[in-house]
């Protein structure tokens, strides 16, 4: 989504080189939006992935995660 | 629109010749979950400019390259320490210290312990994972009974290696900590009251209203054998049975000084600022004023010894002639032997002044030896070669004759300075014999300015001991 047509909803973004795969944020995640993805990353590791759709912008995945970077959360 | 992403990090880490932008955390790792909440505290805060992080040795080693903030890095265990120095020096800074339990806990303690006594000026933040984690999951001091780690392959044993040591409950028994809370980052509620606590040290850092405590009980995946939910569910289960969560003491908020803190009026300590006394140059421009030693070849290297008692002031004799050698110019060292007595032990004092460069402080067989006890000149007598010169005080009884070819002269130090009124100037007087004697190869007036010198301090003392000396030295003897 480029973000300049349709207006703004809820997601995660994610850096996928960024993950890795410890899935705290796959257990947290309050409406189980995300999931650990069949595909690996450049470092070998299967990272999490958002499943599309119900996200509530909550955030709750961005603080479990050990990682800086490897996701963040757009609130609409 | 709302965008929640990391702040108070730098975009990339330079770290072990990479460039990357993870960091080097185990997945699941505790320590990743605490150091977001620390740069994003600091951040919210703008206190970015104004943080002095310290940090360890361990795990939460590389810190530096991910806070946007200034950092010092401490030995191992000395965080609290090298933060007790920062926080002095830097009154105005805010300045947190980053520990985790094999630092702060094991060989760390004491210095974390009594910088939280003396109630210094920064917060520290403890991260407890049970175990040591970057040196392969040792048992820390914070291990559970009957946990599982590379040294305690059967589960830790009180009877052998001792109970889990709790460091908030241990440190709630001093009186100068403003602050002192465990918490968890072990799910999603837990981590967001740890975000709360962080943001809590760093206010009272703010403020500089003293020593705070944060332990944060943090899983540590790899070392446990365990996946991350697992590993956090062991922290939630396991862990805070043994170490419970809480806020121990927040003074301001009057949690935890009830009984015997209410007695204090204010347990809330403030470090004075340190007065600038003087920088290095101007402390050693004095002494910087003489001109360095100047060869001259023509003045043979004299080897001396002082030996006495601590408290008879051989040791300052001794650098009253190498004070004296200083000023002529000559090249001098000055070595001092004694126990770990202040006073009433076995005392002596090498010194060696010479026209050219000296070799070795070492004085095995002084050209002169001064004695002003019993013990100093049976112990060194054996050492003396032909021509040299033992002044030993007249009161030591000659239990053993000098080697052949050495001099003895029996002088009354002890007994002139008494009669002088000043049984303190004994060493004084010893020095009237060095000069009388002419053995010293010094100037006289050297040798009475470097005694006045050695008074600076109370200059009156100065000016009595030289008229003590010179009528010392006019005394027959």
């Amino acid at each position: 989504m480029d973000g300049t047509e349709q207006a703004v909803v809820n997601h995660p973004e994610i850096e996928e080189d960024s993950c890795k795969g410890c899935g705290r944020c796959v257990a947290a995640c309050p409406k189980g939006c995300l999931e650990l993805k069949t595909t690996m990353n450049k470092m070998g590791i299967r990272p999490v992935g958002y499943k599309g759709e119900g996200c509530i912008g909550c955030a709750i995945c961005f603080y479990n995660c050990p990682e800086p970077y490897a996701i963040k959360v757009v609130k609409a | 629109m709302k965008v929640i992403e990391q702040k108070g990090m730098y975009q990339r880490f330079p770290r072990s010749g990479k460039d990357t932008r993870v960091t080097h955390y185990c997945p699941g790792c505790g320590h990743g979950i605490v150091n977001k909440l620390i740069a994003e505290c600091c951040a919210e805060m703008g206190l970015q400019d104004e943080t002095i992080f310290v940090d360890p040795v361990g795990c939460g080693v590389f810190t530096y390259y991910y806070w946007d903030a200034a950092h010092v890095s401490a030995a191992h265990g000395r965080a609290s320490a090298a933060a007790t120095g920062v926080c002095r020096a830097r009154p105005d800074a805010v300045t947190i210290a980053y520990q985790g339990d094999g630092d702060l806990g094991a060989i760390g303690f004491n210095n974390a312990f009594q910088a939280a006594s003396r109630g210094e000026g920064f917060g520290c933040i403890f991260i407890n994972n049970s175990l040591y984690g970057m040196t392969g999951g040792q048992m820390a001091p914070t291990t559970l009974e009957g946990e599982k780690t590379t040294t305690t392959p059967f589960g830790r044993d009180p009877a052998l290696t001792g109970h889990p040591l709790h460091v908030c409950e241990v440190f709630s028994q001093l009186q100068a900590p403003v602050y002192i809370a465990r918490v968890s980052v072990a799910d999603t509620k837990r981590i967001m009251q740890t975000k709360a606590a962080i943001r809590r040290v760093f206010e009272i850092q703010r403020a500089h209203k003293g020593y705070a405590l944060l332990e944060i009980l943090a899983p540590c995946p790899t070392n446990l054998r365990m996946d991350a939910q697992k590993s956090a569910a062991f922290c939630m289960n396991e862990m805070e049975r043994e170490f419970p969560l809480g806020t121990f003491r927040d003074v301001e908020k009057g949690v935890g000084v009830a009984e015997s803190a209410a007695a204090v009026e204010s347990p809330v300590l403030q470090v004075k600022p340190v007065p600038q006394v003087a920088t290095c140059a101007e402390l050693f421009a004095e002494k910087n004023a003489v001109p360095p030693a100047e060869d001259d070849a023509a003045f043979p290297e004299r080897r001396f010894k002082f030996a006495g008692y601590g408290g008879q002031g051989v040791l300052s004799l001794g650098l009253t002639v190498a004070e004296a050698a200083r000023l002529e110019r000559r090249h001098t060292l000055w070595f001092p032997s004694y126990g770990p007595e202040q006073r009433g032990g076995s005392a002596n004092c090498s010194v060696v002044v010479s026209g050219t460069p000296i070799g070795s402080p070492a004085v095995d067989h002084p050209d002169v030896l001064v004695c002003m006890n019993q013990p100093a000149y049976e112990r060194f007598v054996d050492d003396m070669l032909p021509g040299s010169l033992i002044i030993v005080d007249a009161t030591v009884p000659i239990t053993k004759q000098p080697p052949e070819g050495v001099r003895l002269v029996q002088w009354p130090a002890l007994k002139m300075a008494e009669d002088f009124g000043v049984p303190k100037a004994a060493n004084t007087m010893m020095l009237a014999a060095l000069k009388k004697f002419g053995c010293t190869g010094l100037s006289g007036e050297n040798l009475e300015a470097a005694l006045v010198a050695s008074f600076a301090k109370k200059p009156e003392l100065g000016v009595k001991n030289r008229e003590l000396l010179r009528k010392a030295e006019a005394t027959e003897s």
